[in-house]
């Protein structure tokens, strides 16, 4: 092995140990728990990535079958065995990274049992599978051309499958054709959710051209990866031939794009300066029209560089426009937003290890690339001489001694423990509920002074501009975000610590987080405040004045403690809350009683009685009695804030006295 | 009950008391809320709540549920046909079909399917409109528990009738359009209010074209693509070879310098292997 070989290889089966870290956690917990999906996203980074850019980066396959055995352009026949062996792990990593995204990867068997004709999924689901059996019957031969299938069966399948070739190529081509433009016909249901810079009505079309052009320089791409790693010689001879034509496929793509949009009369919003816009720009520049104009000019395509760049813009601008299709571009509602979470990326990377590793193993075991035996030998010769000292691999974990598969179980343990290290504390234990989130508490100067009234202390911030009294004490205050809206308040801890019995209370605060932690907040004990009363509700009253900020609009005198002996009265604001004659009334002395909520108070209190009642005794109260507008009369704006004075319905069976 | 049944639900007599929401946890047995990552708030719609209710400036509430599509995309998206429409109206949920792609929530025009995101074992969530009660004979749990009818159910025509007769008896206080009667083919869940419904996703591009058609636009074309690409491809093959047949004979019989340049070593090397074998 070389060094770039020994560093790869290893770097591979780490990823590989975090693979298996992540699989697990995902199967074992879930999406919810491993991913950045919900509802509003729901396809993502795997879909993205792994199912529509996957798909599309081995259409490599079918264009040089169809290059070489349709077009009888013989000379690039040295690409078609790379070209279907990297299509058939392409479309095997597509199905395994299914898996990953399908929430119950076990019925990935059911469209075979129960199709669907009219869904669009169906038809590419029904295409990969097929396509999967003809990549793997056009590569069978080249397995079956290892010295252990040298037997008279094998030797005869051989030959049947070679004569058969023609057929399986023409098969692959149709279906491919079909799924790679059905997977941008995915998208035709949701003309309402997807960009219009991307959704058309040609989208299918778009996908297809845009997949050959990817599947051209994919290959390309390919052999720089072969020269590099395998040091084959780069087919400088043949690859510029491959750019002319991917230069022709992306102009092609880029023209029926930007013409569809004129066609449709949505081009100027490509202008408008917008984040899309701009995305739309830079991903059709980079995937298409940069690339395409400069694989035009014969002396960029003609250097391994130009045309090495230009493969590269390809690649990652048509991956981004799926990326784009299927995340960026899709509409979610206000409020949400998708990011992939980490594993849900190394689940991706990992697929492409495993894959890659695969490759190399067929590579390095079968005849994939024809001057595979003078480069294995001249490889062995090298590694022969080179045995002593090398500065490429890592060096002080891996001593000669080491052979190579222990250096492999040592990365792979190695990513493993990474990965465990890392995983999310969900991804282990499943998905939880959402903690409220709450700002940090904060430790601030301030003063303390006792009240005129003798109830309580005020606390004034340290260089907060307010006048000091003379007999205010400094105290550290701690501003704390105790109702978790965001808003700090200032929180005398020591006096706590005091009233509540000294050092060991600590527990009772901060010990009693309860479920959710929704409501371990100041209001936990400070309950005369914040509970609501069956006339009151302090937090409808918050949320109606803007916030904390509006404590002074009901408690009006600061140098007061903020309680309800100390509060406007109710009817000060509410002058028509009780209308005259109205048969319920507040109590008339003191509110006595809490109740869980308004809403809640009347609908426990009076309604669910009321409706009893109604059905109890129909004819003597009549059948509207259990009904809101038995009370609430007028129904307007104001609907269940004001009761309306009592009248007996008529109709109805009337009550006597 | 063979004729199309329907909800409507009208903004300006609904409180908001949830009672709906209730019997709908009910009836289905759906357990508690609870505050997750998936969720903008507590009683968003999810997999522990098939309708909600969604409160607008000046107190007004509005109902939000699977509209029960006539044409549903989200039917026309499942590829093992695990969400079926009914006669009645209601598009149901197979589960033990689904396979958990997630494609109807892709394709609902507006956003309703949810997912079990916290189960290892998940499923689709959505409002069935109480299949099950339909078929017995009942009308739908939050229906029968709305306190002042303004939600209720009935056969989508009348529906739609009294829709139409509450908007011209008031035609100042509501909004002029039932919605869900055309949107996208019309809908078995049907709104009159007295606020806009754009945030219900009745936005006013949606159109009367139902969204099964744009699929079946580019779907109706597979047959005539698998039978024109594999006989252009064939063409092409037969006559690409005819010609290089032709090529090699003339090359045979005529100078060499008649003959194709370079003479491919790789293909060399792939006959020569096949000759071996055989």
């Amino acid at each position: 092995m070389t060094p770039r070989q020994r560093v790869l290889k290893t770097t591979l089966w780490a990823i590989v140990g975090v693979l298996l870290v992540v699989t697990f956690a995902r199967f074992s917990t879930g999406l919810g728990a491993t991913t950045g999906l919900s509802d509003a996203a729901p396809w993502g980074f795997w879909i993205a990535f792994d199912v529509m850019a996957g798909v599309a980066l081995a259409a490599g396959g079918f264009v040089l079958a169809a290059t070489v055995y349709i077009f009888g352009l013989e000379r690039y026949r040295p690409f078609v065995r790379p070209a279907i062996l990297t299509a058939f792990l392409g479309y095997i990593a597509v199905a395994v990274g299914l898996t990953y995204d399908l929430g119950l990867p076990w019925h990935i068997w059911h469209p075979a049992i129960y199709p669907q004709p009219h869904s669009v999924l169906f038809e590419v689901a029904m295409c990969v599978m097929l396509y999967l059996t003809v990549l793997l019957l056009e590569f069978a031969p080249v397995i079956l051309e290892h010295r252990a299938f040298n037997r008279p069966v094998f030797n005869a399948l051989h030959r049947g499958l070679k004569r058969g070739a023609i057929v399986f190529v023409i098969a692959g081509i149709v279906l491919s054709s079909l799924h790679q433009s059905s997977l941008g016909s995915l998208y035709l249901i949701a003309p309402f959710r997807l960009h219009p810079l991307w959704y058309s009505p040609i989208i299918w079309v778009l996908f297809l051209v845009s997949a050959i052009g990817l599947g051209l320089m994919t290959v390309t791409l390919e052999s720089y990866f072969s020269a590099w790693y395998f040091g084959h010689p780069l087919r400088m001879g043949l690859l510029p031939g491959l750019g002319r034509a991917a230069s022709v496929v992306l102009l092609l793509y880029a023209a029926l794009r930007l013409g569809d949009l004129g066609a449709r009369g949505v081009l100027e919003q490509a202008f408008d300066g917008s984040f899309l816009a701009n995305l739309f720009l830079f991903e059709l520049g980079l995937s298409a029209v940069v690339p395409g104009v400069l694989l035009l000019v014969p002396a960029v395509r003609r250097s391994p560089r130009g045309l090495g760049i230009a493969a590269l813009m390809t690649v990652f601008g048509m991956v981004g426009y799926r990326f784009d299709v299927c995340v960026v571009a899709f509409d979610r509602p206000a409020g949400t937003s998708y990011f992939p979470t980490w594993p849900e990326v190394a689940v991706s990377v990992g697929i492409v290890a495993v894959a890659l590793l695969v490759f190399i193993f067929f590579v390095e075991k079968l005849k994939v690339y024809p001057e595979a035996d003078e480069v294995e030998a001249e490889r062995s010769r090298a590694e022969q001489a080179r045995k002593r000292f090398d500065p490429g691999s890592l060096l002080p974990m891996t001593p000669d001694s080491i052979g190579a598969p222990r250096r492999h179980s040592l990365a792979l343990v190695f990513g493993l423990a990474f990965a465990v290290a890392l995983l999310p504390s969900d991804a282990l234990f499943g998905a939880q509920p959402a903690a409220t989130p709450v700002e940090g508490p904060r430790t601030v100067d301030g003063y303390a002074v006792a009240r005129d009234s003798g109830q309580g202390t005020e606390f004034i911030l340290a260089g907060a501009g307010q006048d000091i009294p003379k007999d205010a004490a400094p105290v550290e205050l701690r501003l704390i975000d105790g109702n978790r809206d965001g808003r700090l308040v200032p929180f005398p801890h020591d006096a706590h610590v005091e009233r509540m019995s000294g050092a060991e209370s600590c527990a009772q605060c901060h010990h009693q987080n309860l479920p959710l932690q929704k409501n371990s907040s100041c209001a936990s004990c400070h309950r005369d405040m914040y509970s609501v009363s069956d006339t009151f509700d302090h937090q409808e009253h918050i949320d109606a004045l803007d916030g904390n900020q509006s404590c002074q609009r009901c408690h009006r005198d600061p140098h007061q403690p903020k309680t309800r002996a100390t509060a406007t009265p109710c009817a000060d604001c509410h002058r028509d809350m009780v209308v005259e004659g109205s048969r319920v009334q507040p109590p008339k002395e003191g509110l006595k009683g809490f109740a869980p909520g308004y809403m809640d108070a009347m609908h426990e209190l009076c309604v669910t009685c009321h409706q009893e009642q109604a059905k109890a005794e129909p004819e003597k109260l009549g059948e509207t009695f259990g009904e809101c507008t038995t009370c609430h009369r007028e129904l307007d704006g104001s609907v269940l804030r004001r009761l309306a004075p009592y009248q007996p319905r008529t109709g109805g069976g009337q009550q006597t006295d | 009950m063979s004729a199309v049944q329907a909800i409507l639900t009208d903004t300006t007599r609904c409180t908001g008391c949830e009672q709906c929401v209730e019997a709908c946890r009910a009836e289905n047995r759906l357990g508690e809320d609870a505050p997750r990552r998936w969720k903008r708030s507590i009683d968003d719609l999810s997999s522990t709540r098939y309708t909600t209710i969604i409160r607008r400036p000046g107190n007004r509430f509005v109902r939000q549920q699977c509209r029960h599509c006539a044409r549903p995309a989200c039917v026309s998206a499942c590829i093992v046909g695990a969400l079926h429409k009914r006669p009645e109206g209601p598009v149901t949920y197979d589960p033990d079909r689904c396979m958990g792609c997630r494609y109807c929530m892709m394709a609902c025009p507006y956003g309703i399917p949810r997912y079990d995101w916290e189960a290892a074992v998940p499923f689709v969530r959505k409002c069935t409109l109480c299949y099950h009660r339909l078929e017995a004979g009942k009308q739908p749990a939050c229906t029968e528990a709305c306190p002042h009818e303004a939600t209720v159910f009935g056969d989508r025509e009348a529906l739609i009738a009294e829709a139409h007769r509450r908007i011209e008896a008031e035609p100042q206080k509501y909004q002029n359009a039932v919605m869900g009667e055309t949107e996208v083919g019309g809908t078995s869940v049907l709104y009159v209010s007295d606020i806009p419904l754009d945030f219900l996703a009745f936005k006013p591009e949606l159109g009367e074209q139902p969204l099964d058609d744009l699929t079946w636009a580019a779907l109706s074309k597979v047959p005539p693509m698998v039978v024109g690409v594999g006989t252009l491809m064939a063409g092409i093959w037969w006559v690409s070879g005819r010609r290089r047949k032709l090529a090699a004979e003339a090359a045979r019989t005529e100078d060499e310098s008649r003959s194709q340049p370079e003479p491919e070593p790789e293909a060399d090397a792939d006959a020569d292997d096949d000759e071996e074998r055989s």
